[in-house]
């Protein structure tokens, strides 16, 4: 897969391989928690020390609705853009995300990277190994599916930035 | 008769100062990171940089100091960035 700037206003994500396809087109419902408390945790982490209850609790009240309201809407954009997927059998597939939805995308791509880090408890060790391992557990699988996103953060932030 | 102005004595309190801090995160990515530290503080890229390799290699970094009502304000943009910030007191 190749992600580019294409023109002023948009990321081409071109030669997408159907594997590829399949792990873009997962990135929205890998976000869902589905009520694990670790991944909650972590989406929804701690604002300070338990010395600042009110704080703690005005912050329960008022921004975690609106954190998840922002993690959601960049989701349903995410959502909306892998509807244009173009995938046909036996082609390489082609996406076209419009620049103005690329903090969207990371934002989306760190949610499900942090959610399955957080399910799957991996360690920090386990996350900055880049070696291919001999067999492929679910763990094995799940920790490229987490690179994955993570090279097309990166890829993203590269065409943002420019 | 030159007119003598006498300043009315303020008593002024700064109030204490509250940090934000970063604390390192083995998902969040270095690139990312220094773009939000740049985006939300405004910060140059080197200086960026710089929080981000702290947070990284010492585990966490004091990003910007100042009033506790803009530090809350700090702290939420970093959660909305998916960043693990606290806010605390200034020694």
């Amino acid at each position: 897969m190749l992600i580019r700037r294409l023109k002023e206003n948009s990321i081409e994500l071109t030669e997408i391989e159907p594997i590829e396809a399949e792990l873009l087109r997962k990135v929205p419902s890998v976000c869902d928690t589905g009520g694990d408390s670790r991944a909650e945790t972590r989406l929804f982490s701690s604002p300070a020390d338990t010395s600042e209850r009110q704080f703690l609790n005005d912050w329960d009240e008022y921004v975690r609705p609106e954190l998840r309201h922002l993690f959601l809407s960049a989701r349903k954009t995410v959502e909306a853009d892998l509807e244009n997927l173009l995938d046909r059998p036996g082609h390489l597939g082609r996406l076209i995300v419009p620049r103005t939805h690329g903090d969207a995308w990371l934002n989306t791509l760190n949610q499900a990277r942090l959610v399955l880090a957080s399910k799957f408890d991996f360690s920090d060790e386990e996350l900055s190994m880049h070696k291919v391992p001999k067999s492929f557990s679910r763990r094995d699988l799940v920790l490229l599916q987490i690179n994955f996103y993570a090279a097309i953060q990166e890829r993203i932030i590269d065409v943002i930035e420019s | 008769m030159a007119e003598t102005v006498v300043e009315p004595k303020v008593k002024v309190s700064l109030g204490t100062p509250w940090n934000v801090v970063v604390h390192n995160d083995p998902v969040n990515l270095m690139s990312y990171v220094t773009m939000v530290f740049q985006r939300v503080f405004g910060y140059s890229k080197e200086k960026a940089q710089q929080h981000m390799l702290e947070v990284h290699y010492k585990g966490r970094s004091i990003v910007w100091t100042g009033t506790r009502e803009r530090a809350e304000f700090y702290v939420q943009q970093l959660h909305g960035y998916l960043l693990l910030a606290t806010l605390e007191k200034a020694e």
